[in-house]
């Protein structure tokens, strides 16, 4: 079987001041069925310019080149008109700040059942249906009710749920985390991972996880992309990446965690 | 020796609005903990834990519903005028976001000099002199002193706020999440710098984060607050290797961590 | 939401309790005995006496304060025995100049001033709102610095320069418009909508200007805000990504400034009112000052504060439906 995401030398250019800038540059990986891509990178370093792109929602005057096939069509240079339809149904996203990601006027119901009738059509009733069936299934307790709620009436990692609930309402083949644990508590992240790790597993879909955090990626990811300022510095299995770093900059990135089971070990210790 | 002494600090907040009714909120319940000379204490916990409240009324930039806070042996609970002029100097801050504690519009040298002036202490020989010498402490290039916050990287910023809590020679540096904002690799070495000035000037740190793995790096002893209350206080070697307390277990099993397999791996070829 | 509601109002009959108590210190206290101007060249001190007790200005402050206030809601009585007149509530007093009752002068014009405020609210809601869309989805084109540069000079021009260009350009020169009579819808519809619409379009383009540039910077915020990302994720049609997602949370705030605005307008249009010569309630409070005619300053100020206080309760209610945050907090 082919692979269900396949990129190649990506780079992205935004016209500033300065002339054209380069904030992605000749990226390639791939994503097969039924795994997670880890793309790892701190900031500045385009690892959410490579995913907007692919899902094509870079901001206005934004250039492209190279190749992004999604089941093997060609997604660089379509129309809008027609990368809208694959939007929500075939490949979906989640971002880092779910309360300002949701809209604030509308009930996390509407907001869910409009995403499935863009794609699938039918009436509001039976998209009401679908919308309570996805919130019980990323775990939220009293769908029934909560769908006529509102986003400010929910915790953080609710939220997050509603937005997960959300992105795979319409069972996308790819689905694009960018940063979706960053703003959380630790605890609650948790959560979220192992909720996302087992929708992706049920569903069978593709899973680009994108983080700062490379303790996220080794938990989550089977292929890791490490970027550094628009650059790909490494790519290859999680294992190769994190047991035989072959850069010096994700060596220096996995030096620099700080280490939850190490003691001290430079005296500073009372 | 102790150097600052909570007893008991609790911190209600009452909102009353038109729109809603009088609600009580017990943000901080009954906290109380000492800071010893030279050492650095942590207060973690999750957002909504009270640790920030917490900070606040130990810089005395908010007055505890109740409790008492004793620093240098003075009862500094209510403290004004001179006694609190007195401890303003001895107690320094520094904060989660460089730029935003940073006035954009002056120079390095004359945030620097800031805190002397509202002392009205007499700089080390010249301020310029004497802002050139913080600079250095702080590995930053002294001949930028007349460089504007703008014109430097996060943990640069980071680096001249460290610096001008430093000016006017405290006792006790609050750190409130101060490195949380900063990429990894900046990170490690703005906790490298904050144990080295440590190491050299002997005040003590209450440093107030929500990662636990930054704490273990830099703490000697651990608070674990969740929902306003201390639920375990302890050395930090204890507190992460043996805790005692639920919550606190909870939250050292949910800290992602990179396949320990792995990182042997890596650390062995090393 | 009852509770605030009351506690609203209370509030309200406050704030109009102090406006009228500084209205009537400042003009009955501080201003020159209207007795005497009333009295005249031939005056008499037994003449002025009589004015003062007509008027009631022979008692003290105190008293003739509360006498106002009580005439407002129950009516009251002026002078004595044969001079004896009784003003039905509510009782605003009568004008100096004519002798009319203050309040039938406020129920006459009011429905004039009302009517050139509902006019020029819709003209300047359409091409506000309309024209600072435009701008904002075309940001940055011809059309977006054209647009905000006819709105930036527009809003510039003072409302008497506009209505003396238009009265000579529309009614001297073209001769397209009547100049403004005061006739009433029913009696000739055509003559009636001629003469408001120059009071409206001078009105209207102040605002509409405004307006556009508010929608303008207001719209532009919103596209920019992370749930629009969501939308466009989602694969949403861009008319309904524009019209659900970013049309209410933009002019959400637009709605409250215009009800504040339409509200201080219902108070009366004094420049454009006094310059098309309609007898509004702008135009009596122009005609009021420049002839120091006390009770009709009282009840203009009065009224104006009144509209305004009610606007804000308004605005504020309205609010809550709109924004559901503000909405759930409130219960």
């Amino acid at each position: 079987m082919s692979d269900l995401l396949v990129v190649e030398d990506l780079t992205v250019t935004f016209p500033t001041t300065r002339g054209l800038v380069d904030v992605v540059k000749g990226v390639s990986f791939t994503v097969g069925r039924d795994e997670t891509v880890g793309i790892v990178g701190e900031s500045g370093s385009g690892k959410s310019m490579t995913s907007l792109a692919v899902m094509g929602l870079l901001p206005k005057g934004a250039r492209t080149s190279g190749s992004v096939r999604l089941d093997g069509v060609e997604l660089l240079g379509r129309p809008d008109r027609e990368l809208r339809r694959l939007r929500g149904a075939r490949m979906s996203m989640i971002f880092q700040d779910p309360l300002s990601s949701l809209n604030p006027y509308y009930t996390v119901g509407l907001q869910i059942e409009e995403m499935y009738r863009a794609h699938r059509g039918g009436s509001r009733r039976a998209a009401r249906t679908v919308a309570i069936d996805a919130l019980r299934q990323v775990g939220l307790p009293e769908p029934e009710r909560r769908v006529d709620f509102y986003p400010h009436q929910f915790s953080g990692g609710q939220r997050q749920r509603i937005m997960i609930a959300m992105a795979l309402v319409c069972s996308p083949a790819l689905l694009f985390a960018d940063e979706p644990t960053t703003a959380l508590d630790v605890t609650v992240q948790a959560q979220i991972l192992k909720l996302l790790a087992g929708l992706r597993e049920e569903s069978g879909m593709g899973m680009v996880f994108i983080t700062h955090d490379l303790a996220v990626i080794s938990s989550i990811a089977t292929r890791v992309l490490v970027m550094r300022q628009g650059e790909q510095v490494e790519y290859g299995s999680a294992e190769q990446v994190f047991a035989e770093p072959r850069h010096d900059y994700t060596r220096m990135l996995l030096e620099s965690i700080p280490r939850i089971d190490d003691a001290l070990d430079d005296g500073v210790r009372a | 020796m102790t150097l600052l002494r909570a007893k008991d600090l609790t911190k209600r907040f009452v909102s009353r609005g038109p729109l809603r009714a009088r609600a009580e909120f017990t943000a901080v319940d009954r906290v109380s903990f000492d800071v010893r000379l030279g050492e650095t204490l942590a207060l973690v916990g999750e957002s909504g834990s009270g640790k920030s409240t917490t900070a606040r009324m130990i810089a005395k930039l908010l007055d505890p519903s109740e409790g008492t806070l004793e620093f240098d042996g003075e009862d500094v609970t209510h403290a004004k005028g001179a006694a609190l002029a007195r401890f303003r100097a001895d107690v320094q801050v520094v904060f989660q976001d460089p730029f935003s504690s940073l006035n954009p519009r002056h120079t390095v040298e004359r945030i620097l000099m800031a805190p002397l002036a509202y002392q009205g202490i007499a700089p080390n020989g010249s301020r310029r002199a004497h802002a050139k010498e913080l600079m250095e402490r702080v590995g930053l290039n002294p001949d930028h002193s007349l460089r504007y916050p703008a014109q430097f990287s996060g943990g640069q910023a980071q680096r001249i706020g460290i610096a001008r809590a430093l000016a006017v020679n405290p006792k006790l540096v609050i750190c409130d999440e101060a490195v949380s904002a900063l990429d990894v690799s900046v990170q490690a070495q703005v906790l490298e710098l904050l144990r080295r000035l440590q190491r050299e000037s002997g005040f003590s740190y209450l440093f107030i984060a929500h990662d636990l793995a930054v704490v273990r790096q830099i703490a000697q002893r651990v608070a674990v607050m969740s929902k306003g209350r201390i639920v375990e206080l302890g050395d930090t070697g204890q507190v992460f290797g043996d805790p005692r307390h639920e919550y606190t277990r909870t939250l050292l099993a949910a800290i992602p961590r990179i396949d320990p397999e792995w990182d042997r791996r890596r650390r062995e070829k090393q | 939401m009852a509770r605030y509601v009351a506690g609203r109002l209370a509030g309200m009959v406050l704030i109009l309790f102090l406006v009228c108590l500084f209205t009537f210190i400042i003009f009955f206290a501080l201003q020159p005995d209207p007795a005497v101007m009333i009295c005249g060249k031939t005056c008499t001190p037994e003449r002025i006496d009589q004015i003062h007790s007509v008027l009631g200005l022979d008692e003290p402050f105190v008293g003739q304060f509360f006498g106002f206030l009580f005439g407002i809601f129950a009516g009251r009585d002026y002078g004595q025995g044969a001079n004896l007149v009784h003003c039905a509530g509510p009782c605003l007093g009568y004008s100096f100049q004519t002798g009319q009752s203050v309040w039938d002068m406020v129920v006459e014009r009011l429905p004039v001033s009302a009517t050139v405020a509902i006019g020029a609210a819709v003209l300047w809601l359409l091409i506000g709102i309309v024209a600072g869309l435009l701008s904002a989805v075309k940001e940055g084109t011809w059309w977006d610095r054209t647009a905000m540069g006819l709105a930036l000079g527009g809003s510039s021009i003072p409302n008497y320069v506009l209505a003396l260009a238009l009265q000579y350009v529309l009614v001297v020169q073209l001769q397209v418009l009547p100049f403004p009579q005061a006739v009433a819808f029913g009696d000739d519809p055509v003559v009636w909508f001629e003469s408001y619409l120059m009071p409206w379009l001078v009105l209207a383009t102040g605002y509409a200007c405004l307006y556009a540039r508010l929608t303008r910077a207001n719209v532009i915020d919103t596209l920019a805000e992370n749930f629009m990302r969501t939308a466009r994720s989602k694969g949403l049609s861009p008319a309904l990504t524009m019209r659900r997602h970013a049309l209410r949370p933009a002019l959400t705030p637009i709605a409250t400034i215009f009800g504040m605005d339409f509200a201080a307008l219902l108070g009366g249009a004094l420049i454009t009112e006094t310059v098309f010569g309609l007898n509004g309630v702008g135009k009596m409070a122009a005609d009021s000052i420049a002839k120091n005619d006390q009770p009709v300053i009282m009840a203009v100020t009065l009224l104006a504060a009144f509209f305004v206080v009610i606007g804000n309760l308004v605005v504020d209610l309205v609010y809550t439906r709109l924004d559901p945050r503000v909405r759930i907090t409130a219960q």
